[in-house]
């Protein structure tokens, strides 16, 4: 009954709850673009024209979408994972290590095991790239949970270790003979996903990612567990007071975390690299950490934030290659853009407080 | 000098940009806004810091020049973080962000080179010899020989364990973190006091990345820092809030970094010996918490709203 007499309203409601994080958004890409054009100029190329290149080498036909797409698909995944802990109060820093022990799992399965049946053996690389990653975080949420060990600090020393660890064994032990240094043996083509869009290194792993993607949101917004986690996250005390084991949460959503970090991991060597090497995922973990912040750790928010940094990443490639302005733009741009947009709401109250003692001297004075 | 000596002395070499970069950040802890961007502002100074001395070919130039820079970069963070209320765990990283990718944006744009950029017109800072006490066994190379900006990370230790007891504006620093109320009521003005603490922190970051830069290599390599502004930033947690023992962390990690570099790799693959200043942090971090009681280590507060 009351859901039909609400509906006429529903709608203009829903789209006013939309406008806000649409002009977030909104302002924060025009601060970015307004920066592109400054620097462009600044390098003595005519901005617009540049910038439209760019975009065209990102969005321009198919194989630049599927392109951009490839390349984000597992920051996508590692961001999501980092937003997941977050939303259960655990700020897993450590998605770069997650991701090099998955990209190492996937790699060494995807090597040392097979030929496999393609499915079998996909499924077994992205199953031990996932286990790896959950369990290396598991272990730094348990040491939360238990003996109260800070996982911010813990979680980004990890980082350092973890990728160390991954070089030694990339070096070491797991090298390719046949190769200079620092990678390991290539994967078995069973443990490759098929290409869909020819030219490009988009996959069927974009059909992964979607599942991912809304097992995810669904696990962390719609399920019963999700909402121990969020729980657990915004009051812990009350979670606790409610009945919820908020130990046991801690480690299941850092386990969560650490799986997806771990599978955006395995998708860099199943998608397209084939193998692991010590610079394969350099940056990303950082990045999908940034997503997760100004994403504000909701599973939307981040997939939103990620097609923006995609897209902005990939027209930086095609800036440049029509001008040579680096690539690096693309870094630059996204950090100046989230503090623009977390800036933003305290900057309009600056703003609006100023105006309104301004005005209060005005009506003084006559 | 023997290998001992050579150690002891590059210990010290080692620990001068963890305590400078920590020094600067425990102000930043006072005041409750700890600045997790430490990386991102060394590998700026370091950056500076090459970029100031080739085109000045003076190395006191290029100090003063770099810490002055780190100074005003010191405000626009203090303003974003006090006046516009950014957080400051997301515009830390942010900032890491921003320098990784903009000083290799930069060195490509003003010198056209990739990796790492060397030149003989780079001075590196010298090295300050103290007439006879350099000749003193064990101990000489420690005390002569060093780099200026490490003397004066030791005379920053002191002035500050001092300024602690003794100075108004330690006192606001940390009246601003922990009660700004009564920093309002006392008449101090708790904006100001956490854009002052910024400032100085930006200002020895900066510093500690031009004697990674300068004091230790006479070059600029993409990532220098690799991690160093995190080692710092975890000395600077264990230490809750106290001078003397940030400078003891600061050694115990500077140590295991010198002992990281000198391990002979017939004893340890280079990557573990790596490891080394990380592990001492983690395995650091894991009996600090399992000793204290009290929530006391957790002070990064990502929050999600602005």
């Amino acid at each position: 009954m009351t859901t039909l007499e609400t509906k006429p309203t529903a709608l203009p409601h829903r789209l006013a709850l939309l406008a806000r994080p649409v002009g977030r958004t909104g302002f924060a890409v025009l601060t970015g673009a307004l920066l592109a054009m400054g620097l462009i100029a600044l390098q003595g190329y005519a901005p617009m024209p540049t910038m439209l290149a760019g975009l065209r080498y990102a969005l321009g036909d198919a194989v630049a979408v599927s392109r951009t797409l490839a390349w984000g698909l597992p920051l996508l995944v590692t961001a999501l994972g980092v937003a997941f802990a977050f939303r259960a109060g655990m700020f897993n820093i450590g998605a770069e290590g997650q991701l090099y022990v998955g990209a190492m799992a996937a790699a060494i399965v995807g090597a040392y095991i097979g030929p496999l049946f393609a499915g079998l053996h996909l499924l077994l690389c992205l199953a031990a790239a996932a286990l790896t990653g959950g369990a290396v975080a598991a272990g730094l949420g348990w040491l939360r949970a238990h003996w109260g060990v800070d996982e911010v600090l813990s979680t980004l020393l990890s980082n350092y270790l973890l990728v160390l660890l991954c070089t030694y064994l990339a070096n070491g032990p797991l090298r390719d003979p046949t190769r200079q240094s620092g990678s390991t043996r290539e994967v078995h083509d069973s443990a490759m996903f098929p290409v869909i869009v020819d030219q490009t290194q988009l996959t069927a792993g974009l059909y992964v990612v979607a599942a991912l993607v809304l097992a995810t949101w669904w696990l962390s917004e719609r399920s019963i567990a999700g909402y121990r986690w969020r729980m657990t996250g915004s009051s812990p005390g009350f979670a606790a007071a409610m009945g919820i084991d908020i130990a046991r949460a801690r480690v299941t959503s850092m386990a969560v975390s650490g799986a997806l970090c771990g599978l955006g991991g395995s998708l860099l060597v199943t998608c397209s690299q084939g193998r692991f090497w010590t610079e394969i995922g350099t940056g990303i973990g950082w990045d999908a950490v940034l997503l997760a912040l100004v994403g504000r750790s909701r599973p939307i928010g981040v997939l939103a934030w990620a097609g923006v940094y995609c897209v902005l990443r990939a027209s930086a490639r095609g800036v440049e290659q029509v001008t040579g302005i680096p690539s690096e733009l693309s870094s630059v741009l996204i950090a100046v853009i989230i503090v623009a947009a977390v800036a933003r709401s305290g900057a309009i109250g600056l703003i609006t407080d100023w105006a309104r003692r301004w005005r209060a001297v005005r009506e003084k004075q006559q | 000098m023997n290998a001992i000596e050579a150690f002891l002395a590059s210990g010290i070499r080692f620990t001068t940009p963890i305590l400078l970069a920590g020094l600067g950040c425990l102000a930043t802890r006072w005041t409750r806004d700890l600045n997790v961007g430490l990386e991102g502002v060394m590998l700026f100074g370091a950056f500076f810091g090459v970029v100031c001395g080739y085109r000045f070919e003076s190395a006191a130039v290029a100090i003063v020049l770099t810490s002055a820079l780190g100074a005003v970069a010191g405000l626009v963070f203090g303003i974003l973080v006090a006046t516009l209320r950014a957080n400051a765990f997301v515009v830390g990283t942010a900032l890491n962000v921003l320098a990784a990718g903009a000083t290799v944006y930069l060195l490509r744009t003003w010198f056209g080179v990739k990796g790492s950029f060397g030149d003989e017109r780079i001075p590196s800072l010298p090295a300050v010899r103290w007439g006879v006490i350099g000749d003193i066994p064990l101990i000489g190379p420690v005390l002569s020989g060093q780099s200026p900006l490490t003397y004066l990370s030791w005379l920053l230790v002191a002035g500050m364990a001092w300024a602690v007891r003794h100075t108004v504006i330690v006192r606001h620093l940390k009246a601003g973190g922990e009660h700004p109320e009564a920093l309002r009521a006392a008449g101090g003005n708790v904006m100001r006091t956490r854009i002052i603490a910024q400032v100085w922190c930006f200002t020895l970051c900066a510093l500690a990345g031009v004697q990674l830069s300068l004091g230790q290599l006479t070059l600029f390599t993409e990532g220098m820092t690799s991690g160093l502004g995190f080692v710092a930033l975890a000395a600077v947690i264990f230490c809750r809030g106290n001078v003397l023992l940030l400078a003891v962390m600061s050694v115990a990690f500077g140590f295991s970094s010198a002992l990281s570099v000198r391990l002979n790799t017939a004893v340890m693959a280079p990557q573990f010996a790596q490891m080394l200043p990380y592990a001492v942090a983690l395995v650091g971090l894991i009996v600090l918490s399992r000793r204290s009681r009290t929530a006391d280590t957790r002070i990064l507060t990502p929050s999600q709203e602005n």
